[in-house]
C-alpha cells in the first residue's frame, strides 16, 4: 500500500479539534475554456471521471421546466459514429421526424385549448388525442421503426461496460448536471474519447421516447410516493420569485411538451466549454493526463457567448406561509426557513446549527424524542444551494401527541440555542466530528470525485478544503446571532400533515377475476344477495342461474360461478339459528 | 456492431502493445481504434488477512495505514429466523438496542454522548439471517472503543425506557406499511416468492412488539451473541499483530456460554402461477415478476449470471432495459436480478414500474424477452458485452480495505471459503468460460415463463383497462388466472375486509 498522504503524521502528532485534511487539487484550464481538476490516488487500478455542467433548473424558464434534467437523459444516446449503422439516414429521419412533430404541436395546442374550454377532462390519457395526431402518430411511429433498424441500443453503454467500467450515471439538480463514470485504470484515454465525442456532437436520437421515460420517473419519484406531490407543492408555496419553486424534474404539462429544437438551443447556451468543469481523481498521472485532455477536449470549439447566470431573488418575505396537508402518512411537522447561500459566511454557522441539533444526542432527538416525548423522530438539515438557501427542521409526533405541540417543541429548542451560550463541551463536539469527518471523507475514489462535481457545481470546489477551518471558528456568539437573524416567524413556512382518512379498497377479491364490464352487474347482484333475507327468493334465483345455459363462453361461466357461490354462502347464513 | 471491442486475453491481461498517446495521429472516429497499456490484477488472498483468534472467532484483518481510521464488525450467527412465533421483532430489537440501551457501567445517554464526542460510531443491529455490531473510529481512541464493543457484546442493559421508546417507532413503521406502493408490493413479493409460512414471510405485528419485554430481550442475547458465533472483519490504522493482540483480550473469558446457531431453513413453496392484483390508488403500477431461482453454489451460477446480466441485470446493456424502456419509453427501469441465495434460492424477480394504462403491455414485454433468452442463442457480442463488464471491473470488488476484509469475513461467515477458499482467484476464470450454448442452457433449464409468478400493485380499475395501442390484457398473462390479494391491515397483517 502506498502511503498517499504522507504529511498526516505531522497532523495527527497534535491530534486536538482543528485538524484539516486538504484534499491536494491540482487545477488548469484549457485553452477553450474547460476548468479541469484532477487528484492522483494510486491505491487501486481505477479511475472515477466526470464533469460539471453549471447548469440546473434554476437555468429553466416556465413553459419548459425539466429541460436541464431531460437534456442529461439525453446525453447518453449517442454521436454520429456511436448508437447507430447509417448517421446520414438517422440525422434524415430525425428530421423528418420534427416536422412530423410539428404537425403533432400544433394539434397539441387543440387539445390544450378543449381542455380550456371544458371539452375534455385529461389531455394524457390516450382517448383525448385528437384523429390527426392519431395519424400523425402513426406516420411517427414508422419513422421510428426505421430508425430502430439502424440503432445500435444504448452503445455509448454498450462499449462502456465491455471496458469494464462501472458506476456510470448522471444527476440533475436546481445547480448543476453532473455525469460521473469509474473505469480501469489503462482506460484514461477511453474516456477522454466517449466524453469529448459526446460534448463536441451529440445526437439526440430517440428524443420522444425518453421524454416518456422521464414522465415515468416523474410518477416514480412524484406523483405515486405518499407525500411527493406535497413536498412538491409545498417547496412551491416556499419560494415567491425564485426559480427554485419549480420541480428539477419539470411540471406534469411542461416535460410532455419540450422539443428537441429547445434541447439543441439549450445544448448551445450551456454545454460550452467555458461552462464545464473536468474532474479525474484515481491511478493516473496529471503529467500523462493533461496532453490527452488537451488533445481530445481541446478541440472543442469555445462558445461564442457566455452562459447567463440566475438573476432572480427571492423577494423578503413579509408573512409566515402554512401548508395543512392530508396524506398517507404520519403526523408530522415540516418547517422551511430562508437562509443562505453555498459559501455565504453565515452558511459554515448553520451548518454547525444543524449538527448540534441532528443525531442521537443532537438537541432535538433529546428535547423531543427522549425529553418531552412529543415525538418519535427529529431531524434539521441546511440546504445551502448556489443561488439560495432554507433551513429545515421537521418532527413526527409520538401517538396522542398533537402537531402543535410538536410545533411549539421545535420552536423551543431553536430558542434556547438563540438565548442560552452553547456549552463547550457540546460545540466541541459537534467540531470533533466535523474533523473526522475531514478523514471519513477520503475512504473512497469515487466519493471524493462526488464530493469535488457537487462543491464545483455549487460554485467552488476550493470550499471542499476551505469550509473546515471555517465551521471550526464558529463561536456561540455566531451560533446565537444567526438563529436571531434567520429564524424569525415572517421568514417560515410551516407544514403539518395529518394520515388521510383510509384509502383501503372495498372491492370484493372474489369479483376480482370478472371483466370490467361484467362487474358493475356483479357488483350489484352479490350487494342485493348479501342484503336479502328471503330464502324462497334466494332458493329460486339460484335455480334460475344454475338453469340459465351460459355456453362455451368463459367470461360468463365465471360470473355464473360466482354467483352460485354467493346466493349458497347467503343461505347457509341465514341456515344458522 | 460485429466488431469486437477487446480481444479476449487469458491470464486477465488487457492487451495493447503501443505507447500511449500517438500525438500526431487523428483523433479516431470509433472507440475500439484506441489501444490501451497492458493491466494486470490479482485480487487479495483470504490467506494473507486471516486469523484464527485463540478466543474462538476467525478473524480478517487488514492494515490500511492511510488514514488514522479503524473499522471493525462482528458478524454474528443469529437473526429473525429465530424468533419464536408470536414474537417476531425479538431479535430486530435485540440487536437495535445492544448498543443503545445502555451498556456495561454506561447508562445509554452516558454511552452515547461518549461516543458523540469521540466522533465515534458503535452501531448493531440483526437481520433475517445474521447479526453486527460494527465500531468506527479515529485509530487514537481504539482502546477505548474495543472496551465499549467488549461491553456491548458481553453486558447490554436494555434499559426499559429504550425499549419502550423503541417499540412506539417501530409501530410509527408499521402504520406506514400501506402508505407507499412499494412497500405493499415488497411484502407480497416475499408472500408469493417463499410462501407465508416461510420465515422471511413472518412479520413484526402491533401485537408480537408490544408482547416483547426486557428479559427475552437478554435470553435472546445470552443465547447467540458468543464467540462461537462471531466472525470478525477489522481494517484500517493498526499493526497487524498489536491488533490481533487486542481481539484475542476483546472475545476472551466469555461471561456466559450460549448455543451454536441452527440451521436456517429452506422450505421455501412459491405461489401457483398467475397474475396477482394488489389494488392501490397510485398512477404508476408496479410489476414483479416472479420465477424460481437457485442458490449460489449452483454449477451453474456463474452461466446463470452471464445470463441475467444479458437478459436484465446489465442496465443499459441488457435486453430488458433496452426494450421497455429505451424502444417504447414505458419505464424509468426495467431489470432483472438472479440472486443466488445462501440458505434458500432466492427467487429470480424481473420487474419495472410503468403507468397504469401500459402495465400489461409492458409485462407482455418482459415474459416475450423471457422467452426469448430461452428459445435462441444470445450474439457474441452480448455474451462479450456481459463478460468483460463482470471481469473487467472485477478491482472494484475490492477497491478499499473495508472491502476486503467485510467480502473475506462475509466468506468466512456464509461457509463460502470454508468451500471454495480460492473462490474470487478462480471467479473470472468461470465468468470467461461460460458460452452461449451455456447461456442458453441455463435460460431453458431455470426461466419458464409459463410458471410465472407476476404481482401488479396499482389502480387495479385502470390497469385492467389496457391501452388502445397495444391490445393485450392482464387477464391473457400468465395462464388467464388474476387473483386479487387484499391489502393487509398494517398492524396485525389480517386482510382488510
Amino acid at each position: 500500500m502506498k502511503r498517499i498522504f504522507p504529511a498526516l503524521l505531522v497532523l495527527l502528532a497534535s491530534a486536538s479539534a482543528g485538524w484539516a485534511q486538504k484534499i491536494p487539487v491540482v487545477e488548469k484550464t484549457l485553452p477553450n475554456g474547460f476548468r479541469v481538476l484532477m487528484v492522483e490516488r494510486h491505491e487501486e487500478p481505477r479511475i472515477a471521471g466526470g464533469w460539471v455542467a453549471h447548469v440546473g433548473s434554476a437555468n429553466e424558464r416556465p413553459g419548459i421546466t425539466g429541460i436541464a434534467h431531460l437534456f442529461e437523459h439525453m446525453m447518453f444516446k449517442g454521436t454520429p459514429t456511436l448508437g447507430t449503422t447509417n448517421a446520414d439516414r438517422d440525422r434524415a429521419i430525425i428530421e423528418e421526424q420534427e416536422r412530423i412533430r410539428d404537425g403533432m404541436r400544433a394539434e397539441e395546442a387543440l387539445m390544450r385549448a378543449a381542455l380550456r374550454r371544458g371539452e375534455v377532462e385529461d389531455i394524457s390519457s390516450p382517448e383525448a388525442r385528437t384523429e390527426r395526431y392519431r395519424e400523425l402518430e402513426e406516420e411517427f411511429k414508422k419513422l421510428v421503426e426505421e430508425q430502430r433498424s439502424l440503432l445500435v441500443k444504448n452503445e455509448f453503454d454498450r462499449v462502456y461496460s465491455t471496458a469494464g467500467a462501472t458506476r456510470m450515471n448522471a444527476f440533475t439538480t436546481e445547480d448543476m448536471t453532473g455525469y460521473f463514470i469509474e473505469v480501469p485504470s489503462n482506460k484514461l484515454e477511453l474516456w477522454a474519447w466517449m466524453e469529448s465525442e459526446r460534448l463536441l456532437r451529440p445526437v439526440f436520437r430517440e428524443f420522444y421516447s425518453e421524454r416518456d421515460v422521464v414522465f415515468e420517473e416523474r410518477r416514480m419519484r412524484i406523483e405515486s410516493t405518499p407525500t411527493g406531490r406535497f413536498y412538491e407543492q409545498f417547496n412551491a408555496l416556499f419560494w415567491d420569485a425564485h426559480p427554485y419553486n419549480w420541480p428539477v424534474i419539470g411540471w406534469p404539462s411542461d416535460i410532455p411538451a419540450i422539443s428537441k429544437r429547445q434541447a439543441d438551443e439549450f445544448y448551445a447556451l450551456y454545454y460550452q466549454p467555458q461552462n464545464i468543469t473536468l474532474i479525474l481523481v484515481g491511478d493516473f498521472k496529471e503529467s500523462e493526463a493533461m496532453p490527452m485532455l488537451e488533445r481530445y477536449f481541446g478541440r472543442i470549439p469555445k462558445g461564442t457567448q457566455p452562459a447567463p447566470e440566475v438573476i432572480t431573488q427571492e423577494i423578503a418575505s413579509v408573512a409566515e406561509k402554512r401548508y395543512l396537508a392530508e396524506a398517507e402518512t404520519n403526523p408530522q411537522v415540516d418547517i422551511l426557513w430562508r437562509t443562505t447561500a453555498f459559501g455565504h459566511r453565515d452558511t459554515y454557522v448553520l451548518e454547525v446549527i444543524e449538527q448540534l441539533l441532528n443525531g442521537r444526542t443532537g438537541r432535538l432527538y433529546k428535547g423531543l424524542v427522549l425529553g418531552r416525548q412529543v415525538a418519535t423522530d427529529a431531524g434539521a438539515g441546511n440546504m445551502s444551494k448556489k443561488w439560495a438557501g432554507s433551513f429545515n427542521v421537521y418532527a413526527e409526533a409520538r401517538d396522542g401527541k398533537t402537531l402543535a405541540e410538536v410545533e411549539q417543541a421545535l420552536y423551543d429548542e431553536l430558542d434556547k440555542l438563540a438565548s442560552e451560550p452553547i456549552p463547550a463541551e457540546e460545540l466541541e463536539k459537534v467540531k470533533n466530528n466535523f474533523s473526522a469527518s475531514e478523514y471519513r471523507r477520503l475512504t473512497s475514489t469515487f466519493g471524493i470525485l462526488y464530493q469535488l462535481i457537487f462543491a464545483e457545481g455549487m460554485g467552488d470546489w476550493r470550499e471542499i478544503n476551505a469550509a473546515g477551518p471555517r465551521i471550526q471558528a464558529v463561536t456561540s456568539e455566531d451560533i446565537q446571532r444567526v438563529i436571531r437573524k434567520y429564524f424569525t416567524k415572517e421568514n417560515r413556512a410551516v407544514a403539518h400533515y395529518t394520515r388521510k382518512a383510509g384509502a383501503v379498497s372495498d372491492e370484493d377479491p372474489d369479483l376480482a377475476g370478472l371483466a370490467a364490464d361484467q362487474k358493475p352487474m356483479a357488483r350489484q347482484l352479490s350487494n342485493r344477495i348479501r342484503e336479502s333475507k328471503d330464502v324462497e327468493q334466494l332458493k329460486a334465483f339460484l335455480t334460475q342461474v344454475r338453469d340459465q345455459a351460459a355456453g362455451t363462453d368463459p367470461k360468463r361461466q365465471q360470473l355464473q360461478k360466482i354467483l352460485v357461490k354467493k346466493i349458497e354462502q347467503r343461505l347457509a347464513e341465514l341456515a344458522q339459528p | 456492431m460485429n466488431t469486437r471491442f477487446l480481444p479476449i486475453t487469458l491470464g486477465f491481461l488487457i492487451a495493447g502493445v503501443s505507447p500511449l498517446l500517438r500525438a500526431a495521429d487523428p483523433i479516431p472516429d470509433r472507440p475500439e481504434k484506441l489501444q490501451f497499456p497492458p493491466l494486470t490484477y490479482e485480487p487479495p488472498r483470504p490467506s494473507d488477512y486471516r486469523v484464527q483468534l485463540k478466543a474462538g472467532p476467525v478473524a480478517y484483518v487488514v492494515p490500511d495505514r492511510t488514514l488514522p481510521l479503524v473499522n471493525i464488525t462482528v458478524l454474528i450467527r443469529c437473526g429473525s429466523y429465530l424468533d419464536p412465533v408470536g414474537r417476531e421483532g425479538v431479535a430486530e430489537v435485540t440487536g437495535h438496542l445492544l448498543v443503545r440501551g445502555g451498556v456495561g457501567d454506561k447508562s445509554a445517554e452516558e454511552l452515547e454522548e461518549r461516543l458523540a464526542f469521540l466522533a465515534a460510531s458503535l452501531t448493531s443491529g440483526v437481520g433475517g439471517d445474521s447479526g453486527s455490531v460494527n465500531l468506527n473510529l479515529l485509530s487514537k481512541d481504539l482502546p477505548e472503543g474495543l472496551a465499549l464493543m467488549r461491553a456491548a457484546l458481553t453486558s447490554p442493559r436494555f434499559q426499559s425506557d429504550r425499549l419502550e421508546l423503541h417499540r412506539d417507532q417501530m409501530i410509527q413503521g408499521m402504520k406506514q406499511r400501506n402508505d407507499d406502493s412499494g412497500s405493499i408490493h415488497g411484502m407480497e413479493t416475499v408472500r408469493l416468492a417463499y410462501g407465508t409460512n416461510f420465515w422471511t414471510a413472518r412479520m413484526t405485528t402491533g401485537a408480537s412488539v408490544q408482547a416483547i419485554t426486557v428479559d427475552e430481550l437478554r435470553a435472546y442475547h445470552r443465547q447467540w451473541f458468543h464467540p462461537g458465533n462471531f466472525v470478525v472483519a477489522a481494517s484500517g490504522d493498526f499493526d497487524k499483530a498489536q491488533l490481533v493482540e487486542r481481539l484475542e483480550a476483546l472475545f476472551a473469558d466469555w461471561p456466559f456460554a450460549g448455543e451454536m446457531a441452527p440451521a436456517v431453513p429452506s422450505n421455501i413453496v412459491m405461489a401457483p402461477g398467475g397474475v396477482y392484483v394488489v389494488d392501490k390508488d397510485v398512477n404508476q403500477g408496479r410489476v414483479t415478476v416472479m420465477l424460481p431461482g437457485v442458490k449460489r453454489d449452483h454449477p451453474d451460477y456463474p452461466a446463470v449470471t452471464v445470463m441475467n446480466d444479458i437478459l436484465g441485470g446489465g442496465g443499459f446493456t441488457s435486453r430488458l432495459m433496452n426494450r421497455v424502456r429505451s424502444d417504447e419509453g414505458l419505464a424509468y427501469g426495467a431489470s432483472s436480478s438472479f440472486p443466488g441465495g445462501v440458505h434458500y434460492a432466492r427467487a429470480f424477480q424481473a420487474g419495472l414500474s410503468t403507468k397504469s394504462r401500459t402495465v400489461a403491455y409492458a409485462t407482455r414485454i418482459v415474459l416475450d424477452e423471457i422467452n426469448r433468452i430461452t428459445s435462441g442463442p444470445v450474439t457474441d457480442e452480448e455474451l462479450n458485452t456481459a463478460k468483460r463488464s463482470f471481469v473487467d471491473s472485477f478491482p472494484g470488488t475490492f477497491d478499499t480495505r473495508v472491502k476486503v476484509a467485510s467480502q473475506f469475513a462475509s466468506d468466512e461467515f456464509t461457509g463460502r471459503f470454508a468451500q471454495d477458499p480460492d473462490y474470487w482467484k478462480n471467479w473470472r476464470t468461470r465468468i470467461e468460460t461460460v458460452t452461449r450454448a451455456d447461456v442458453q442452457r441455463v435460460a431453458r433449464e431455470h426461466l419458464h415463463a409459463d410458471r410465472a409468478v407476476i404481482l401488479v400493485t396499482g389502480q387495479k380499475e385502470e390497469i385492467l383497462k389496457g391501452h388502445p395501442d397495444h391490445p393485450v390484457k392482464l387477464e391473457q398473462l400468465a395462464s388467464g388466472k388474476v387473483t386479487q390479494l387484499p391489502l393487509r391491515d398494517p398492524l396485525t397483517q389480517e386482510p382488510v375486509k
